[in-house]
């Protein structure tokens, strides 16, 4: 196996694998509304033309990136990986400290159910508006994932590894769904949004260096250090948080 | 159902939920690009001073959001 396996393919897998699950399992509560409310049939045409499009835009935009040169890529990358890996940190930290509430998919599902139930008119255009709900679902979630795959793909040239990734992901969590048949409520969403922002926030790190011409310590190894450092951090201020916040409770 | 302005409020939120943690993250990354322009730290302090300051501004973006539910 070569070096680079441990140190860059697999956190980059790894990463747009576990950030496909979360996003995966959260249109897949709105596929199960849409599904058991109007029936399959739309549920499934929305989903995949939703997937078709985002596929799309990973193989129009993956690609292209190709012909920025790599230092510039990297910086812009790094950036964005940066801000949108910090901001899950964030989220899940707040989360864990119990200053934000968690995701509660047993209540996005009820409420979207009452929304499908409420509304009226011809079964055709009832059909139509659930499809759309299903598409739409899918598309925003999956704008997240399409994100994380051509950020990371392209930082390193890992596009086809990061998309099988995902894929994987999607398989996994929409198989498990159509044998349990119930919102996914006992996947640790957080706990996995607290692990990406973790590896996003390291490759953020790691990239916008390289485009800036930072000369790493044992080069793609820092890689493993900068996760250890975010990790311990994001431990660090769950506890710090949880004990500001329950003082003022208190 | 407006399927693009959905799309395009869900990719500003996914890079500006919180503005002051977006362009304090810009602003730490053009902080040590200048100061590796001038010459004044080496290009491997440069990474350290780089996530010192992305650990510092996730810090502050997270004490400031106790503080503002705190007063709820």
């Amino acid at each position: 196996m070569p070096p680079e396996f441990w140190t860059i393919m697999f956190p980059a897998i790894t990463a747009t694998f576990l950030a496909s699950i979360v996003e995966v399992v959260e249109a897949f509560t709105i596929v199960l509304a849409v599904g058991t409310t109007r029936g399959w049939k739309p549920a499934i045409a929305g989903t995949a033309a939703a997937l078709g499009l985002l596929g799309l835009v990973v193989l129009i935009l993956g690609p292209t990136l190709q012909y920025i040169p790599i230092r510039y890529l990297q910086l812009f990358v790094g950036v964005l990986l940066l801000i949108f890996g910090m901001g899950w940190l964030r989220k899940a930290v707040l989360r864990s400290a119990g200053v934000l509430p968690m995701h509660d998919e047993t209540a996005a599902f009820t409420k979207e159910t009452a929304g499908l139930q409420s509304q009226s008119g011809a079964p055709n255009t009832l059909q139509w508006i659930a499809g759309i709900a299903a598409f739409k679902a899918v598309l925003l979630e999956g704008l997240e994932v399409v994100f994380i795959v051509i950020a990371i793909g392209a930082g390193k040239g890992l596009l086809w590894e990061a998309s099988l990734g995902a894929l994987a992901a999607c398989l996994l969590v929409l198989g498990v769904g159509a044998v349990i048949h119930k919102p996914l409520a006992r996947v640790p969403e957080n706990t996995l949004k607290f692990g990406v922002g973790v590896m996003l926030s390291s490759f953020g790190v790691f990239w916008a260096g390289e485009g800036l011409g930072v000369e790493w310590p044992g080069a793609d190894l820092m890689l493993i250090v900068l996760s250890a450092v975010f990790l311990l951090v994001g431990m660090l201020l769950v506890r710090i948080a949880s004990s500001k916040f329950r003082k003022v409770a208190a | 159902m407006n399927i693009i302005g959905d799309v395009l409020k869900e990719l500003g939120k996914m890079f500006v939920a919180d503005l002051r943690l977006t362009l304090a993250t810009l602003f730490s990354v053009v902080l040590v690009a200048a100061i590796m322009q001038q010459g004044w730290v080496d290009a491997a302090i440069a990474g350290l001073l780089l996530t010192l300051l992305c650990i510092a501004v996730l810090a502050e973006a997270i004490l400031r959001e106790v503080k503002k539910r705190k007063h709820r």
